[in-house]
């Protein structure tokens, strides 16, 4: 009898094979769009910041873990995220030092601290981004022009800082005729320009068509749910348009979409009911137009994710009805079987 | 026709094409079943026999006096060897009536009774001296179920014939060979539970059994139909099979009957036609053998309490070398068993023999949160959130979030990429909310 080597185990014995590095993976295969279009219009700085804050990130996971006497779980890929969505929200002219120490905290700040992966209340790689914005204002608006490299000479402000600065989208259009980024100032190439991400801004933020590549990805492997994208951007557009400024740039310029696509639906830290979802994702284009329009930065994406990662937990409480729900019985009720 | 199935679930591989085309082999020799007592779902029996005894095949050989029991026949015409606890499927020890076989084959069968002529207190006394439980699940004795109280009128008799657990295809076997005893046993069923309407519920991938199903309901006078089902796991489930069929939910913590519905295995009607036909008691289980280390996949009619063992090597051949693991029943569900010294009980519907590739194990990982077990989870709970409240300890949340609704069919495990033991623990877990409740309702009495 073969009774010795027979393996005890409780049902289910069969899986799907998914596993959380299959997962990473796809995110990193949906992030590569951007990334490698990133280099393309900001040339070798831009994969120079890539690089360092992957590295950073991997090691450092790494290195917090084994001083920590925790298994070592780089092979699940979730640093190599991390690390690349840290450097995808970063300018190109960032100091790689700066980035580098982004990646770190992000990893260990924001991550390793509170349990690892899975367990991180906030986006690490948002908590990054808040961490070298409060610390390096300076570096972290310094923005470039497309195709001209990191110099002096090429640097420019990003379409949201020319509209927040009381610029018009006619400002921002003739900005890109002067660099040669578009044909025409009107509105509708304006636009297009926007949505082909031919303009400054962070390294992987700005080209809405390749972040909709990524989405399409993520949605056919089944990787995210699309409630939570389309409920922040349909918010933002709504707020937009409600608080008189332009919807259809505001969703185009800056990084709302990268911001809703990549960073608002990180398992941990956001909800995992559908009905939290959505309001987590209108949580997050509700708060971000508010800094938009009313607060001190031109931007508000890192922020509107972050303060709606603090209520995430809350919103785990709206959950569907269970299969045959009855409602309970009514207090009323109970008090009369007495 | 129109598709039908429920919210939630998923599709495992269905690896049923290696049994699928096999036609069942009845196996009546064999030199000694080990018959559990209590298969049943309720209060235990006891033997009616003793140490020595010769007993007849179909002989009655236990029972006992209460609504939630049925009686247990002997398998095989021989002698009582021993009445000694023995090691059952769900690897718990249990009151076993060993019986060795004799030569000569005689039997004691009930007399035939007309199922259309005979009172209904009848037939369900008729269905409980038969023996027989659900094969489905977890063995609920059938003339209980058949009984809904007069407040509960039963307007539809399903039978599941989804056959959902991957491997599996001893209930499509059966539908095929024998269609007129599944309609019988319907059409049986609906007049005893006073029901105008029945329905096959039958997964798609078992669609070439539709005209074979309809040329057999032809033959009946009752009104049955056959509903095709989309292949998914757990369509079998009860509950899930009644929402796509009919789009009634069954209430948390009810029945079937609550919503109007009674909802059968095709074994079991068999067994219900059997029982009226031949006088037949539940005296043999059908299953499919079959698992990556299984050379000759096949489907079975074996007797019951019937060790595992005694099927190799004369009915069905494995590599020894390649054996992993066994498992009782589907891999959804079914639970492995430490040795081939097992019996095959009532409810028993396969033997997988694993080989290495399908024997694998995993250590947990941690919750990413992504969200799959709640898409999956056929009864719409959170298992993610279930188990961080398992794993904290904490009953009342648990209880709160349905613990108590889960039906334990396994999906959450199935689709979790970090192989966290959700079903595991919430089998473990719903036993103590169940046990925290009842010492409650304890208190409160006092």
């Amino acid at each position: 009898m073969p009774s010795n080597n027979l393996l005890l185990s409780s049902s289910p014995h069969v899986f799907t094979g998914v596993t959380p590095q299959k997962l990473m993976l796809a995110v990193i295969i949906a992030l590569m769009p951007v990334s490698v279009y990133g280099v393309v219009l900001f040339g070798l700085p831009a994969l120079l910041v890539i690089l360092v804050s992957v590295l950073t990130a991997v090691v450092s996971e790494a290195a917090f873990r084994a001083i920590t006497r925790q298994d070592i779980r780089i092979g699940d890929l979730s640093a190599v995220v991390t690390g690349l969505l840290v450097a995808l929200v970063c300018p190109p002219s960032i100091p790689l030092w700066m980035v580098g120490l982004g990646s770190f905290a992000a990893i260990v700040f924001a991550k390793e601290f509170f349990g690892g992966l899975g367990a991180n209340p906030f986006n690490p790689a948002l908590i990054g981004r808040a961490i070298l914005i409060m610390s390096f204002p300076a570096a972290m608006t310094t923005w470039h022009v497309p195709f001209k490299g990191i110099v002096d000479a090429a640097s420019g402000a990003t379409p949201l800082n020319i509209v927040k600065m009381g610029g018009t989208i006619a400002d921002v259009g003739a900005g890109f005729v002067k660099n040669g980024l578009a044909a025409s100032s009107d509105y509708g190439a304006t636009l297009w320009t926007l949505f082909l991400g031919n303009r400054g801004g962070c390294i992987g933020e700005s080209s809405i068509l390749l972040i909709l590549v990524g989405l399409a990805f993520l949605l056919a492997t089944r990787v995210i749910s699309l409630l939570t994208p389309l409920a922040m951007v349909g918010t933002a557009f709504l707020a937009s348009w409600l608080l008189g400024m332009d919807p259809v740039f505001g969703v185009l310029s800056g990084g709302l979409l990268f911001g809703a696509v990549f960073m608002a639906t990180d398992y941990s830290s956001s909800p995992v009911t559908p009905l939290g979802k959505i309001l987590f994702g209108a949580g997050a284009g509700l708060v971000t137009v508010i800094i938009r329009k009313f607060g001190g930065y031109p931007e508000g994406v890192t922020y509107g994710i972050l303060i709606m990662n603090a209520l995430s937990p809350f919103m785990d409480k709206l959950r569907v009805k269970k299969y045959g729900f009855v409602p309970p019985a009514k207090p009323v009720a109970k008090e009369a079987s007495k | 026709m129109s598709i039908k199935t429920f919210k939630g679930g998923a599709h495992p591989p269905e690896r049923k094409e290696r049994s699928a085309s096999s036609a069942i082999e009845v196996l009546d020799r064999v030199t000694q079943v080990v018959i559990p007592v209590n298969q049943h779902f309720g209060a235990p029996i006891q033997p009616l026999v003793k140490v020595g005894d010769q007993v007849k095949r179909g002989q009655k050989i236990a029972d006992a006096a209460g609504r939630m029991t049925v009686p247990l026949h002997a398998s095989v015409t021989g002698t009582v060897k021993k009445i000694e606890p023995r090691m059952q499927a769900n690897n718990l020890d249990g009151l076993c009536i060993i019986i060795e076989q004799a030569p000569v084959d005689e039997t004691e069968f009930l007399p035939i009774l007309d199922p259309f002529a005979c009172t209904k207190e009848e037939a369900l006394a008729r269905i409980r001296e038969a023996g027989i439980i659900g094969v489905g699940g977890a063995g609920f004795p059938a003339h209980v179920k058949f009984a809904p109280p007069p407040n509960k009128p039963i307007e539809y008799v399903i039978a599941n014939a989804a056959e959902c657990e991957p491997f599996l295809t001893i209930d499509e076997r059966v539908m095929e060979e024998t269609p007129a005893d599944i309609i019988d046993g319907m059409a049986i069923v609906m007049r005893i539970v006073g029901a105008k309407k029945g329905i096959v519920g039958l997964e798609d991938n078992k669609e070439h059994l539709v005209p074979i199903l309809e040329k057999a309901i032809a033959a009946s006078v009752a009104d049955i139909s056959v509903q095709l089902l989309a292949t998914k796991y757990p369509q079998g489930g009860e509950k899930m099979l009644i929402t796509a069929i009919t789009g009634r939910e069954v209430p948390s913590g009810g029945l079937p009957m609550d919503v109007a519905c009674v909802v059968s295995n095709v074994g079991t009607l068999r067994a219900v036609s059997e029982a009226f036909r031949k006088g037949k008691p539940v005296i043999d289980t059908g299953l499919t053998v079959s698992g990556g280390a299984c050379e000759t996949p096949k489907n079975l009619f074996v007797p019951v309490g019937m060790l595992a063992q005694d099927l190799f090597p004369a009915a069905v051949r494995y590599d020894e070398s390649k054996l992993r693991r066994v498992v009782m029943g589907g891999p959804m569900m079914g639970p492995a068993v430490p040795s081939l010294q097992v019996p095959i009980q009532k409810n028993t519907s396969g033997l997988l023999l694993m080989d290495a590739s399908e024997a694998k194990t995993y250590a947990e990982g941690p919750c990413i949160r992504c969200g799959r077990c709640m898409r999956a989870c056929s009864c719409r709970l959170s298992p993610a959130l279930l188990n961080v409240a398992f794993k904290a300890s904490d009953l009342d949340q648990a209880e709160a979030i349905g613990a108590l609704d889960c039906i334990e069919c396994g999906t959450c495990s199935f689709v979790c990429p970090s192989h966290i033991q959700l079903v595991q623990r919430f089998r473990v877990g719903k036993q103590l909310v169940r046990a925290k409740k009842q010492k409650e309702a304890q208190r409160a009495v006092k």
